[in-house]
């Protein structure tokens, strides 16, 4: 008798702790939820809308699946395709990889030294794009750029290069800018991830006779995994939106030599005033970069059990 | 024998007590001598665009695109910078400050209201929205700027600095942050509060606001530099002389049939000069607040 | 209660305020930077001298880069934010927002007496101004003609000078090739270069093709693109071989600003991009060892057809018919003003487009602009007006490109003229 009215007795208590958990809730994510919804989630919508019209400065009318037909046969957001995937390859995998080897150098340091390299490494990125490009647009100019300067003293070119205007390095170029505006975060995130691990272990390890190399793989890189697929994530996101580099230093070219998704969306939207047609284009690749994510995120997830 | 297991474990704990530093292997090696120098010339290839940038902003016209790089200045001259405040480059900063602290601000207070909801508040709906909130992460800006512009237009706030602080507060990364800090928080002090029968909001703020707090200073800092660098938002929004912010209006000062490269350095230094000084005050808050979240997310 | 009582009393007392308020008009003009008018003390300048006369006209300015001027206007357009007045030339104002019915007809600020002036000035300027249909989109303050700048100092050095008429500013493409010889002979490299990386300056690399061999950029009547025609394509071709050559560069990477940059620095012996403008404000930046000597580019016939430049006001039709009226208001003020006119004129740093202005930097400071005046009986045909204007100025440059990175020169025209003959 007892038993039941007790258990009846916490059932509606938990009714009501439940109403009072959704309450809550919402209440919390009200102001999040507000500025979310008012400004991504319903100029997202929009973007959706246009992509199935042909609005163009002159005229908006419902145009179906003609801007996707459109942009399979446009050899010119090919090009586009195959150079952002391009910079996402090579930038994620050697910002991952230099980050981690630059902070497991400089975590090992006095606290000062530490500080100055992450300080150093970190300037690129609050310098500001605009600042950024016109220092490194001097440093690769063909006539007069410290990198052709330095190059021909050493003797390594005997002719000027053209680093921005040659289709083949152009793209190069862009990706050392992209890393060095990368990296900051990354070292930073290392630092402290590395400096957190367990030392009991490691010094555990070091008793037992393991290497340098043994020890990081076998204690540390499990222990820092979290980190690292984090900056997997953000910086994959990062170079998919790679555009102000971009934009202020070679518009895509030179011949779509530097011609990324996201600049040719800004060219058709802007330039053009095809607006249909670019939000099409923004929706595929948006789709992409949310496949990329979506992959991370469930190896993010398996490996958190 | 004892007194050597005490001495023993006494520089253990010595060496324990340290703060940061890896501890376990001391020789140095030849590797460390050259992985060192490579870093230093790394360094110094990140430091040259700063020092590029502040020597050319005190450079006469023709140091400034001369054909041989011209080191230092040979005429210093603060010309750029007198030509720099002629137009409203105060106004400016003060316009980006206004913008980069109020988006910060906003964001940190909606986020880590939401991301404790989503972390601790088991309402019907969560993983939906969390999903939500992830997928949008990935939409690129450029895509949705169109849409933005023509609803900030009917909201009668474009021109204004509002037309860029909204956008930046409603971006899903804050709350995605504050989720992953709010896990963090055990649940037996949440218990623990509601049973001594305290409300939501003391609960928020005397329980959770103290534990999250480091997360709060990243997402801060996170979101002011962001919030400062991004340009394309702010070219779009923003047409006024005197609405602009310091990328957009040094954006502004390159023309087309000259080359005043001294004035936009100016600029430049100008737009990069605060930012960097606040990241180096605030540094220590900024880096032991992303540790915790990522290692523990 | 006494509290509210006294809130109705201050309210009472500042209503008949607003209602005078509303006297004032607020209109807004955005300018590109055209000489000084980039610059907001000689802007505010000259609205001071504006409201001396009409107080109830308040203006506000807007200044846009030519970077990213035309993005803030497309986004207006899209956002119904456009200002009332803007200010650039007719390639803007008539053939794309003029032809997109954005902008207002302003057929009633042309009566005869200013339309005469104006033809007597140059005729090329009044027919640009409007559309096919004879509806006037543009109200012109000042036009000029794009020329090219040699290095004085090294042409002397090189014996090239005797390649040129000095007394004229002209050269036929003869002496032109004949010039690039001496250059290299002497040493002078790089000599010019033909910067493609973006439509910044397309005016210089257009003016540059054309005139080699006295081809022309588009048809009579401005509905074709005609780079086809057969004194075009040899025109690329032997800027083409000149280039492979090694006698002359072309840079995909650069634009005319930074090829500006470059002549400044003395690295380049010619420079396609100049105008009286770009004399004035590179002056502080020129290399010791340069001596700026504006030319006509080179023709076959020695005689050349520069392109021109128009700028004056266009309004955008934003349904506020009080604006439009202030706004015209403005755009009469600042453009015939008896004691407006030649200031405006001068500081833009350009040329009047109504001849009785005369010249109107005698006897001033900026006298050396004056120079520049020589070029304007050569003005050849405004073009700048034919149709798809914007999409065909990024063809150019693309076509360029493919141009000198190898490409067959009849094949590559063959697509320029496709995609810009949409």
């Amino acid at each position: 008798m007892q038993k039941t009215a007790l258990r009846s007795g916490m059932t509606v208590n938990m009714r009501q702790a439940r109403r009072r958990e959704n309450i809550a809730g919402y209440l919390f994510m009200a102001p999040s939820l507000l500025f979310f919804l008012g400004f991504v989630i319903f100029p997202m919508v929009m973007c959706l809308v246009y992509s199935f019209t042909s609005y163009t400065m002159t005229e908006f009318s419902f145009a179906g699946l003609a801007n996707y037909q459109r942009m399979f046969q446009d050899a010119i957001f090919g090009k586009a395709l195959i150079n952002t995937i391009i910079l996402v390859l090579v930038s994620v995998p050697i910002t991952c990889f230099f980050s981690l080897w630059v902070a497991s150098i400089i975590s090992k340091m006095a606290d000062r030294t530490t500080s100055f390299f992450r300080c150093v490494f970190y300037l690129p990125v609050v310098t500001g794009s605009v600042a950024v490009t016109v220092v490194w647009k001097w440093i690769f100019n063909r006539y007069y750029g410290v990198l052709n300067y330095l190059c021909m003293s050493l003797g390594l070119i005997n002719r000027n290069m053209n680093w921005l205007g040659d289709p083949s390095t152009a793209l190069w170029c862009i990706l050392t800018i992209l890393l060095t505006t990368s990296v900051g975060q990354p070292i930073v995130l290392y630092v402290s991830a590395l400096n957190n691990v367990d030392q009991s272990l490691v010094e555990a390890a070091s008793v037992d006779g393991a290497t340098n190399l043994q020890t990081f793989w076998r204690i540390k890189w499990p222990q820092i995994m979290p980190t690292t697929l984090y900056i997997l994530v953000i910086t994959t996101i990062n170079s998919f939106q790679c555009f102000a580099l971009i934009q202020l230093l070679t518009s895509g070219g030179p011949n779509h030599a530097t011609e990324t998704i996201m600049y040719y969306i800004y060219y058709n939207a802007f330039k053009l005033q095809n607006y249909g047609y670019g939000s099409a284009m923004g929706i595929i690749l948006a789709l992409i970069i949310a496949a990329f994510s979506a992959l991370q995120f469930k190896l993010a997830k398996t490996d958190n059990g | 024998m004892s007194e050597n297991i005490a001495s023993i474990q006494k520089r253990m704990q010595r060496k324990q007590a340290n703060t940061g530093g890896d501890h376990s292997v001391h020789q140095i090696t030849a590797y460390e001598v050259a992985a060192l120098v490579v870093l230093v010339i790394i360094a110094i290839l990140f430091i040259f665009p700063l020092y590029w940038i502040i020597t050319g902003s005190f450079k006469n016209a023709q140091d400034v695109i001369a054909k041989v790089p011209v080191w230092f200045p040979t005429a210093p001259t603060a010309d750029n910078y007198v030509r720099l405040f002629a137009r409203p480059a105060v106004r400016w900063l003060i316009n980006t400050v206004f913008l980069c602290a109020m988006s910060m601000a906003l964001t940190c207070i909606s986020a880590s209201m939401g991301g404790y909801a989503l972390a601790k508040k088991k309402f019907v709906g969560r993983t939906v929205v969390f999903s939500v909130f992830v997928c949008a992460m990935a939409l690129p800006k450029q895509v949705i700027l169109i849409p933005l512009l023509k609803e900030m237009a009917f909201l009668k706030l474009h021109d204004t600095l509002w037309a860029v602080i909204l956008p930046t507060v409603g971006w899903p990364f804050g709350v995605f942050l504050m989720k992953q800090f709010s896990e963090t928080i055990p649940e037996s002090l949440l218990e623990a509060a509601r049973i001594d029968g305290a409300g939501e909001a003391r609960t928020f703020i005397e329980i959770v606001l103290p534990i999250i707090k480091p997360g709060i200073g990243a997402l801060a800092i996170f979101t002011f530099i962001t919030a400062w660098n991004d340009y394309f938002l702010q070219l779009i929004m923003l047409n006024d002389t005197n609405v602009l912010t310091i990328s957009l209006g040094i954006a502004k000062l390159q023309s087309e049939l000259s080359n005043d490269f001294g004035l936009i350095m100016a600029g430049a230094a100008l737009g990069s000069i605060p930012i960097i000084i606040i990241f180096l005050l605030f540094q220590k808050f900024f880096t032991r607040g992303i540790t915790m979240g990522a290692v523990k997310g | 209660m006494k509290k509210l009582l006294a809130l109705l009393l201050c309210a009472i007392m500042i209503l008949p305020a607003f209602a005078f308020a509303d006297e004032t008009t607020e209109i807004s003009l955005w300018t590109y930077p055209i000489g000084s008018w980039g610059d907001p003390d000689t802007v505010n300048g000259i609205i001071a001298k504006f409201n001396e006369v009409h107080p109830e006209i308040k203006v506000k300015v807007n200044y846009l880069d030519y970077a990213s001027g035309d993005d803030q206007v497309t986004t207006a357009i899209e956002a119904k934010t456009t200002p009332d007045i803007v200010m650039e030339g007719p390639e803007r104002l008539v053939a794309n927002w003029g032809a997109a019915g954005k902008m207002l007809d302003i057929s009633d600020l042309w009566d005869d007496a200013v339309k005469a002036d104006i033809i007597a000035a140059s005729p090329a300027v009044e027919a640009a101004c409007k559309n096919a249909e004879g509806i006037y989109y543009e109200y012109p303050l000042c036009m000029t003609t794009h020329c090219m700048v040699i290095n004085y100092n090294d042409f002397e050095a090189a014996g090239a000078l005797q390649y040129l008429d000095e007394a004229t500013h002209t050269w036929t493409t003869e002496g032109f090739l004949n010039a690039l010889d001496a250059l290299e002979a002497a040493g002078y490299l790089p000599t010019g270069v033909v910067y493609c990386g973006g439509q910044g300056g397309d005016q210089g690399t257009r003016a540059l093709v054309t005139n080699l061999y006295s081809g022309q950029f588009t048809n009579a009547d401005h509905t074709a693109y005609t780079m086809d025609s057969e004194e075009n394509i040899k025109a690329l071709q032997l800027l083409k071989d000149l280039v492979e050559a090694g006698k002359l560069d072309a840079d995909p990477g650069i634009v005319a600003g930074d090829e500006i940059a470059l002549f400044c620095n003395s690295t380049l012996s010619i420079g396609f991009c100049w105008n009286a403008s770009a004399a004035v404000s590179n002056k502080a930046s020129l290399a010791d060892d340069v001596k700026v000597f504006p030319m006509a580019f080179p023709s076959d016939d020695g005689v050349p057809e520069l392109q021109g430049g128009i700028w004056g006001f266009g309004l955008f039709d934003n349904g506020d018919e009080a604006r439009a009226q202030a706004a015209k208001t403005f755009v009469k003020f600042v453009c015939d003003d008896e004691n407006q006119a030649a200031a405006s004129v001068y500081a833009s740093g350009f040329f009047p487009t109504r001849a009785s202005l005369g010249d109107v930097y005698a006897g001033t400071d900026k006298a050396e602009n004056g120079e520049y005046a020589i070029f304007m009986p050569f003005l050849g045909d405004y073009y700048q007006v034919t149709g798809n204007w914007a999409a065909q100025r990024t063809e150019w440059w693309n076509l360029l490109q493919r141009i000198f990175a190898g490409g067959d020169v009849a094949a590559e025209v063959a697509t320029y003229c496709a995609n810009a003959n949409k």
